[in-house]
């Protein structure tokens, strides 16, 4: 080979191979993908091999070299775990009651699709690719586009699929995208503007002005209750005595709890940065969402996610000069680097969902 | 063609699955500041080193190709960023039959560095933009600096996937 061609046709002919390769892959090839699926098959026993030999060398390398922060680690996790033991009733509480409203409501949610569970039995060797492989794959009714969770929140999506694995797509690849919503309390002390309230006394006496920041949304009614008591006779004079009539005003104050809703597309960034929002409406980001607001998925038909499954938590949200939008970061809640058992729901994206 | 088929590409494909095996297990386990080693790409500029420009490129190519089809990139763009990669260490032959081993890391390391540098660079030409951030400061030079360390261990390994013999000087007898 190296003494019949020369360098400079060797060369050009592995260039214009990849470049047909490249072509071919793009276009969607059923060879190329029998050729992955091959190499997977070759790989998987390869691997474990490997790791047989491997992990136990790695195993005492750790415990020579990690004893005292896994000790450490291990008490924090205790700590972790005995705070969220109180969390999870409310959580579970929490969930019943959503479930119960989506039924009266007749919604679908997260809830309502069937789940796969999975392993992570590989993740991407490259410094360019967030993904990992799960050991389910068609023959569980995995298709392309379904997101992956784990305990925490959303995972990512499933971009190739095989008999008996997939490739998952992690939500901070810069190639990931996905309509979210963050859902915040305007009555929130943190997420709350200062406003100025002008208040009018019922007895109409001078109006008070304070700039405060409002904890909570009330409306005043004022009801006005007129009672007539029935004709009674004087015992003594014998008289009948005419009704009273009394009017009472009530008034009543009802705390109404306002939920704002700002949906925009969430994408990865690489690596371990954290996920950047981008808000519809690039003013929300500056009034009405604020560093630890929740963010999840905001479905709908051509998201490709069901609405509601956690992503992660606001981390950062900085305002630019000369500019009414903000950058939003975003921490996934997922582990996403410390990923065992994950579960695929078996929801069919649509094809014109964005980061499809 | 023959040649090639029973030599080099027999040797390529064992070797190569290895190395691909080593670096899903092991080195993308164990990143150092967030940057996950390329065992494999090592061993291309290894094979670059010592068998000179033609051999380094179909090595990147054939080892390329593998690690494309157990990832999710478009098949093909590591074999064609490895393929220059091994093309670019395999330069040194230009210099020098016979480098020294020092010699032979700096080339490994600069074609490493190519290499790495142009995996995100294939992939926005793909369509798949987003990796050209300012990360690559950081990973590019960590992954090459790598591949020099390794150049000289992995050398005698890339040498003989390729079917290259070291050249053996002999003193001029009057």
């Amino acid at each position: 080979m190296f003494s019949s061609l020369s360098r400079r046709r060797v060369i050009a002919l592995v260039v214009l191979t990849c470049l047909l390769f490249i072509t071919l892959d793009r276009n969607g090839n059923p060879v190329i993908d029998r050729v992955r699926s091959v190499v997977a098959t070759v790989m998987r026993p390869l691997d474990t091999a490997t790791e047989a030999i491997t992990l136990p060398i790695e195993r005492a390398w750790y415990g020579i070299t990690n004893y005292d922060d896994l000790e450490r680690d291990n008490e924090a996790l205790r700590d972790q775990i005995e705070q969220l033991k109180g969390n999870d009733v409310e959580a579970v509480s929490a969930i019943l009651e959503y479930r119960e409203l989506l039924k009266v409501l007749q919604l679908t949610s997260k809830f309502t699709y069937d789940t796969v569970a999975a392993q992570v039995v590989g993740e991407s060797p490259s410094n360019f690719q967030n993904t990992v492989e799960i050991n389910v794959g068609s023959n569980r009714g995995v298709k392309v586009g379904m997101p992956v969770t784990d305990g925490a929140g959303l995972v990512g999506k499933i971009t190739k699929v095989f008999p008996d694995r997939s490739i998952v797509r992690l939500i901070t690849d810069p190639e990931y995208a996905i309509s979210a919503q963050v859902l915040s309390d305007v009555n929130d002390p943190q997420n709350q503007p200062a406003t100025t309230t002008t208040t009018v006394s019922p007895d109409g006496s001078e109006p008070s002005t304070s700039s405060t920041s409002t904890s909570t949304s009330t409306s005043t009614t004022t009801t006005t209750t007129t009672t007539i008591a029935s004709p009674v006779t004087d015992p003594i004079t014998g008289e009948t005595i005419a009704p009273v009539t009394t009017v009472a005003n009530v008034t009543t104050t009802t705390v109404v709890t306002e939920v704002v809703r700002e949906t925009g597309l969430l994408e990865g960034q690489g690596g371990g940065k954290p996920l950047l929002l981008r808000f519809t409406d690039s003013t929300s980001a500056v009034t009405s969402v604020h560093v630890g607001a929740v963010v999840d998925t905001a479905g709908g038909t051509k998201s490709i996610a069901p609405q509601g499954i956690p992503i992660g938590v606001i981390t950062r949200v900085v305002s630019r000069t000369g500019d009414s939008s903000a950058i939003v970061e975003v921490t996934p809640n997922a582990s996403l680097r410390r990923l065992n058992f994950v579960t695929v729901v078996l929801f069919v994206a649509n094809d014109a969902a964005p980061g499809f | 063609m023959r040649n090639f088929v029973v030599g080099p590409l027999l040797r390529l494909l064992p070797v190569g699955l290895l190395a691909l095996s080593l670096q899903r297990v092991v080195f993308a386990h164990h990143p150092i500041h967030d940057v996950k080693l390329q065992f494999v790409l090592a061993l291309v500029v290894a094979a670059g080193a010592g068998g000179g420009t033609d051999r380094g490129a179909i090595a990147g190519f054939v080892l390329g190709v593998l690690y494309d089809a157990t990832g999710d990139t478009p098949f093909g763009v590591m074999a064609l960023a490895y393929g220059v990669a091994g093309m670019t260490a395999g330069s040194l032959d230009r210099f020098t039959q016979d480098p020294q081993w020092w010699l032979a890391a700096i080339f490994a390391t600069i074609g490493a560095a190519v290499g790495e540098a142009m995996i995100p660079l294939v992939e926005v030409v793909t369509g798949e933009s987003g990796w050209i951030t300012s990360e690559l400061v950081w990973t590019v030079p960590i992954v090459a600096v790598a591949a020099g360390v390794l150049c000289p261990l992995l050398m005698p390994v890339g040498r003989w996937m390729m079917g290259v013999r070291r050249k053996k000087w002999k003193a001029m007898t009057e």
